[in-house]
């Protein structure tokens, strides 16, 4: 009896496999190991190895979608006759009433792979949907299987049908969203007196992103900004980061301060230097946190992967890159966050705004003449285990910047040792 | 709840307040009557009647031997003859010994009389575990009788509930089951005081929200609040509908939650298997709320088991808090 060669399953997600290449002809001979065929899923290629010594025959075509499971070949041993594809043998494989089984069945040999296969295969493609995106995309007039499912074994859900309505015509977009109208948000606290402090978060954070360092800056007023697309902000596209710059400035002009300390994170470090620049009379003080800006690389794989996290399982290991001991992001951390970034249009909108400031991985805006320009008090905090941006990107300051590295943080300083960098930042205000 | 105005409110039990509404009863109909086992002098196997036969006396608060059969049997006959009886079990347990006259005849005589009489008789069922009683004084059998139309079974979870579900169930013409569970009868709540009711059939939102629907009936509402109280920190915000009445069901209260998150999750003790769970899932599934539904249905029910003695035993056999929070948060968070 010939040996099944079946298609393996290579990633969680995967339903169905496609044969890229054979490396044998259908005849030759492979010993057990031999690598004989290419698979390809959404996510990985890999090679398969033959399971057995023998000769191959009937191989399921190149290019053809095959479900986990289902044989892709036979291979019979050294003077085995060859027979039609042994169909029969295999029963865990349903025949449906309706497949022209019966003429395969007939001893003639045949090259082609066998009805029930193509069968099986058709009932795969069937796109698994819950009866909400099924709704929604009947109502929109959208075809199912043109879309990419979110859910659990690559299931439709509403969100991942929500998301095309709002953009038709681009169905190969992963998500969508409308531009929002109306001023950022702002997030005021209750206490504090003096020059207040305005805090702006990094690229996919939000004000509550402050909270670990707040009880050190409570003697302040603390007036935390949310940049567009961000948080409880408007979503927006920005044709770039002056647009983003001047998004933020309108919201601080707004604030109609006379002075202030101006403190951000990350991109939202490179908009408070920004700010800074033009708005120098009215800032006192400018703190900024592994800035963006200061120099061309940035981690875009990371950016990437939380960009396109759907869920908490996704989204944990790129979230604990963002940290030098990852142990301060729990599983709760995780699962908060990923509530945060629920909303497929904040995700797709955030999306947007990465491939436009940071497309292929580079900071696609240099603030390093800013910085030389800045003369109020100012100075960069950093991680030296920061794998987003590399804190030698410090280096890049003039002489009056003061320079505070630490050694064991990562890019989220603030959030990992709340204490020191919160009592760092309160020194000189 | 109907409460008038410028009644006051206390706080007192869930065993409290049913005994004021038979009081309010007893006082303002004398055709009511309370009949059980234990339940004059000795004031109940869980102390609800309490001192009631020392108000109303022997005639009206009425002993009746141990025969659950021979008790509800004279509590559907004294209802046919124009009387307003409430009728005790023990233990829900002891339903199974007088299904003839609960099934057989309190639901089924107005129809075969073609409308000409009813049965207005009230019949209350301790029910739930959690009490150490094990096996044969612990089920949920709600659904058994929330199975035979001519029925009407309701399940309070709170003592305003408590109270105003039993006046409305003297009010009404038809044989009304009240399912108490145990462990509620210590509970304390705000009541009114005076004469209310409690609409037999509507469904109660105790909390809303927006990322899921938990249907819960009896304990089960206080412990999906306690694991929405938990996920809303997690940034999930759970609906928690409280059922109050199993036959006849809301289905408007349930169906327009559904529609709203999109994803149910049944919380119920009885046995998950054939129970109040699997209709409420198929109400909503048959009903054009289907379209809404964005993952499949959860139910969370008792286990395949009769109730255990053993204390920890007996916990891990129905729902706990942990379990519905572990089921929510799947849901919402679209794992499931």
């Amino acid at each position: 009896m010939p040996t099944e060669i079946i298609m393996p399953k290579v990633d969680m997600d995967m339903a169905t496999g496609r044969i890229a290449a054979w490396h044998v002809e259908e005849g030759a001979s492979v010993a057990k190991g031999d690598p004989i065929f290419d698979i390809e899923t959404d996510k990985a290629a890999m090679e398969v190895e033959a399971p057995a010594d023998g000769t191959l025959h009937h191989p399921v075509p190149e290019g053809t979608d095959v479900p986990i499971g289902a044989p892709v070949g036979w291979l019979y041993a050294e003077g085995e006759a060859v027979r039609a594809p042994p169909t029969e043998e295999t029963p865990t494989q349903e025949v449906p009433a309706n497949a022209p089984d019966g003429e395969t069945e007939t001893e003639t040999p045949t090259a082609q792979p066998s009805a029930p296969s193509t069968e099986t295969l058709a009932e795969q493609d069937k796109p698994r949907a819950t009866p909400k995106a099924r709704k929604l995309a009947r109502d929109a007039g959208i075809d199912l299987a043109t879309l990419d499912g979110t859910g659990p074994r690559g299931r439709i859900q509403a969100a991942d049908v929500a998301v095309l309505e709002e953009e038709p015509g681009k169905l190969a977009a992963p998500a969508g969203f409308e531009q929002e109208a109306g001023p950022l948000s702002v997030i005021r606290s209750k206490g504090g007196t003096g020059t207040p402090v305005v805090l702006i978060h990094g690229f996919a954070n939000e004000a509550a992103a402050w909270s670990p360092i707040e009880a050190h800056l409570s003697e302040r007023p603390l007036i935390r900004i949310e940049l567009p697309c961000h948080g409880k902000s408007p979503k927006r596209r920005l044709a770039g980061f002056a647009d983003l710059v001047s998004d933020v400035r309108r919201a601080s002009d707004d604030l109609d301060l006379q002075s202030a300390h101006l403190v951000g994170h990350s991109l939202g470090g490179a908009v408070a230097l920004a700010i800074a620049d033009t708005r120098a009379s009215r800032v006192d003080s400018l703190t900024l946190i592994a800035p963006a800006g200061l120099g061309p690389d940035i981690n875009g794989t990371l950016l990437d992967g939380i960009g396109r996290a759907t869920r908490a399982e996704s989204l944990g290991p790129w979230l604990r890159q963002l940290v030098a001991d990852d142990s301060v992001i729990t599983d709760r951390y995780v699962r908060a966050a990923m509530m945060a970034r629920k909303d497929p249009a904040l995700r797709a909108a955030q999306k947007a705004m990465a491939d436009t400031l940071f497309p292929d991985g580079t900071q696609a805006f240099d603030l390093r003449p800013a910085l030389g320009r800045i003369a109020m008090p100012a100075r960069i905090i950093w991680g030296k285990r920061d794998a987003i941006i590399d804190w030698r990107h410090a280096l890049a300051a003039p002489g009056p910047v003061a320079l505070h590295l630490f050694d064991g943080l990562g890019h989220m300083p603030h959030m990992e040792a709340p204490d020191a960098i919160g009592q760092c930042i309160a020194a000189t205000l | 709840m109907n409460a008038q105005a410028g009644i006051d409110v206390r706080e007192i039990s869930y065993a409290q307040a049913i005994r004021e509404a038979m009081d309010i009863a007893l006082a303002e109909d004398d055709r009511v009557i309370l009949m059980g086992e234990d339940i004059g002098v000795y004031g109940g196997a869980f102390q609800v009647t309490g001192d009631l036969v020392d108000k109303y006396g022997t005639d009206r608060v009425m002993d009746t031997p141990i025969s659950e059969l021979g008790g509800a049997g004279v509590a559907v006959g004294a209802a046919l003859t124009g009387l307003r009886p409430i009728f005790e079990f023990q233990f829900s347990d002891f339903a199974t010994l007088a299904m003839e006259q609960i099934v057989n005849q309190a639901a089924k005589v107005r129809y075969m009389l073609g409308g000409a009489v009813s049965v207005p008789v009230v019949m209350r069922f301790p029910a739930g575990s959690g009490t150490g009683a094990a096996a044969q004084h612990s089920q949920s059998l709600e659904a058994w009788l929330g199975h035979v139309p001519g029925l009407k079974v309701v399940q309070p979870a709170t003592p305003e509930d408590a109270k105003g579900l039993l006046l409305a169930a003297l009010d009404d013409p038809d044989p009304v089951m009240i399912f108490e569970h145990k462990l509620l009868y210590k509970m304390k709540g705000q009541v009114p005081s005076g004469r209310y009711t409690t609409p037999i059939g509507k469904a109660a939102v105790r909390r809303e929200g927006s990322h899921l629907t938990i249907v819960a009936t009896a304990i089960m509402v206080h412990k999906a609040l306690e694991a929405a109280k938990a996920l809303e920190d997690e940034g999930i915000e759970a609906e928690v509908i409280d059922l109050r009445t199993i036959r006849p069901l809301d289905r408007d209260t349930v169906l327009a939650s559904v529609r709203k998150t999109g994803k149910l999750l049944c919380v119920y003790e009885a046995v998950k298997t054939l129970g109040i769970g699997a209709e409420v899932s198929a109400m909503v599934a048959e009903s054009d709320a289907f379209d809404f539904l964005d993952a499949p249905i959860v139910r969370l029910g008792g286990a395949e088991s009769p109730i255990p003695y053993n204390p920890e035993l007996e916990k891990a056999v129905v729902p706990q808090v942990p379990d519905i929070i572990e089921a929510a948060r799947g849901l919402a968070e679209g794992r499931v």
